[in-house]
């Protein structure tokens, strides 16, 4: 019906696509006690990062064209509020400048929760669908677990072990698809304590990583864009600042077809939930599409499931 | 593939619409029907006003991994996503379609759940697809314990839909829920599509065996079934509507009670082909000719406004009598 005379855009919404690097490089991810211990953690980072960095562009080069990397940097200030955005992104950007760095690009963890008025955490909750373990034929919905999300069957409830009159044999959990044994693992997603909804970090880490592939959109837009952060002052106040900034004008876009991570390795068990929930979003298909398009007329083919399309460099390291 | 002259291939797309009443005394305006629909706080709900209100919820996807029906009694264990989808129509007449298309072979192992889910709305079978044994069990409806269950997806949101706070539950007339099994299976090298069997059973079962190319959507082949169902569903409820009316019996009031609901509510619902797609269009006339939809939608429709229009001329039947 493509050629038809008349035609109503409500019936044919159209998801807008953004721009996209080859590959999305996070130089950190750090919380609020790495800030307070000082320059001199944040100087010890980098360091320890830049090497790896350099294997990243390495690597992304070796089909032969100059590979479009961008860099970014997430900083915690939704778990804990420490100092301002005047008094610690400048420090931060001359540490990284010191080791040879760039931050292109800087955003907010609270950002991942909400950013420009979107509630963009519940809406990619919206999209979770829960892997079926063998068996399931559609007449029951998942055993779901509300705010928490597993990558296989449960240990059945003790609740239900007392409903058999004193039945307590305990069984397994079982990772769906495990290659032999299970290697199983229950992620929290949220919290609700006093009538406040706080996400967990590996959710919040989901979206970010979501974001970095180009796959997040509220209603065909898409959300947690990148603005120009003309050189000057940084505010006071974080939420003054936008949830994602540009710091370099000529940085290549902020999302792309593979994210790296270099992180320190005490975040492995965060990106390994990280993975359990990118396993399970769907995201919306028209973005996959523009992903898959593009990549693969550069040449440069993704990876189907978008868990894949995340790597990480684990240094030993605070 | 043992029928003969079968020229149905490979990725058959099945589903299962389910139709009602929504249960509400007002039909709903276009932003209600949105709001209604709106499955998904992140993703718009399909909204067309010409030529009729109709709206269309995202998709929402069914994790499984089970046995497929079939008719040989042949084990298939398929995986990934059926998807289901609200359509209303009119702000009247709510339906919920499952469906999904059969990849023609699959890998013999289970794959991460990430690669199902960037196919949305396909199950892979391990191995090959028996693609006549499926099309025959998903149709026969003689679904054995632990097998793919269509019906129970449609079901489950058509369920959560009419649970929405917007409808007030008091719809303006009783009638019964519909259910549309259909399979299509595949042309090639330009056949035309085609309409095979559709087969009212009883319990408010019907089902729909097609021919469909192969670059037309799922979705497209799941919308022609949706207004397929939509429109039989219109019939069965007018058909017993009238029933229900007795007309000519002596009470007139009555009849006019119970027929007025139709001229409220459901008159103005007959639109075939509303948004079918181009392709799919020349299916509707298999069935206009044979069994005739609207010729007997006309029919009806046409009764009811000659007992209305007996109803309202002033003269007492004494009158006429006593002369």
């Amino acid at each position: 019906m493509t050629d038809a005379v008349f035609r109503e855009t409500a019936a044919e919404p159209r998801t807008q696509s953004v721009p996209l690097a080859h590959v999305s490089l996070e130089l950190g991810h750090l919380y609020m006690e790495d800030f307070e211990a000082g320059a001199g953690r944040l100087r010890e980072h980098f360091a320890l990062v830049r090497p790896w960095v350099d294997a990243v562009r390495a690597s992304a080069a070796g089909n032969g064209k100059r590979p479009r990397i961008s860099t970014c940097f997430l900083i915690d200030d939704y778990f804990t509020r420490f100092s301002s955005p005047a008094e610690l992104v400048p420090l931060l950007l001359a540490e990284a400048d010191r080791c040879g760095l760039t931050v292109d690009y800087l955003a907010r963890e609270s950002g991942c929760a909400v950013a420009d008025g979107v509630q963009i955490a519940a809406a990619v909750e919206a999209r979770l669908v829960e892997l079926p373990p063998p068996g399931s034929d559609g007449s029951r919905p998942p055993v779901s677990e509300t705010g928490w999300l597993a990558n296989g069957e449960r240990t059945p409830g003790s609740a239900g072990a007392e409903a058999m009159a004193g039945l307590t044999t305990w069984s397994p959990p079982n990772e769906t698809a495990a290659r032999r044994h299970s290697v199983f693992a229950d992620v929290e997603l949220w919290d609700d304590r006093d009538g406040r909804r706080t996400w967990s970090c590996p959710f919040l880490a989901a979206v970010w990583q979501l974001a970095r592939l180009g796959l997040l959109r509220y209603r065909g837009e898409p959300v947690l864009r990148p603005r120009p952060w003309p050189d000057g002052g940084f505010p006071h106040d974080w939420d003054a600042l936008p949830p994602l900034i540009q710091l370099s004008p000529s940085a290549a876009p902020f999302a792309a077809y593979r994210t790296c991570s270099v992180l320190p390795s005490r975040f492995l068990p965060v990106e390994h939930a990280v993975r359990v929930v990118l396993s399970q979003i769907q995201t919306d298909p028209d973005a996959l599409r523009q992903v898959a398009e593009r990549s693969a007329r550069e040449g440069v083919p993704v990876p189907d499931a978008i868990a894949d399309r995340a790597s990480y460099v684990f240094y030993a390291g605070p | 593939m043992t029928a003969t002259g079968d020229t149905g291939t490979a990725e058959p797309v099945c589903g299962e619409v389910r139709t009602c009443l929504l249960q509400t005394s007002l039909s709903l305006t276009a932003s209600a029907a949105e709001e209604l629909l709106r499955l998904r706080e992140d993703e718009r709900v399909r909204l067309s006003e010409r030529p009729n209100l109709h709206a269309v919820s995202p998709d929402v996807l069914t994790g499984v991994d089970c046995r497929l029906p079939t008719g040989s009694g042949a084990r298939v264990r398929a995986i990934g996503t059926v998807a289901a989808r609200a359509v209303l129509t009119e702000g009247r007449v709510l339906q919920a379609t499952a469906y999904f298309r059969a990849a023609g072979a699959g890998p013999e192992q289970r794959q991460p759940w990430g690669h199902y889910l960037v196919r949305p709305g396909v199950l892979e079978p391990f191995g090959g697809l028996p693609v006549r044994a499926v099309a025959d069990g998903i149709l026969a409806g003689t679904r054995q314990a632990g097998e793919l269950d269509l019906g129970a997806v449609s079901e489950r949101l058509l369920t959560a839909v009419l649970r929405h706070q917007l409808l007030d539950q008091r719809p303006p007339f009783k009638s019964r829920r519909t259910r549309l099994r259909w399979v299509a299976l595949r042309t090639r090298d330009g056949q035309a599509p085609s309409i095979r069997r559709f087969t009212l059973a009883a319990d408010g079962l019907r089902t729909v065996e097609l021919r469909v190319p192969e670059e037309i959507a799922p979705a497209a082949v799941a919308g022609l079934c949706e207004d397929l169902a939509l429109h039989d569903w219109l019939l069965t409820t007018l058909v017993r509507m009238v029933e229900r009316s007795r007309p000519g019996s002596a009470d007139g009031y009555a009849v006019v009670t119970a027929l007025r609901p139709a001229v409220d509510h459901l008159l103005h619902l007959w639109m075939p082909r509303a948004r079918v797609a181009g392709a799919l269009s020349p299916l509707w006339e298999v069935l206009e000719r044979e069994p005739g939809f609207t010729r007997q939608w006309q029919t009806l429709v046409q009764r009811i406004r000659d007992q209305l229009a007996l109803q309202a001329i002033p003269l007492p039947r004494e009158a006429l009598t006593a002369r």
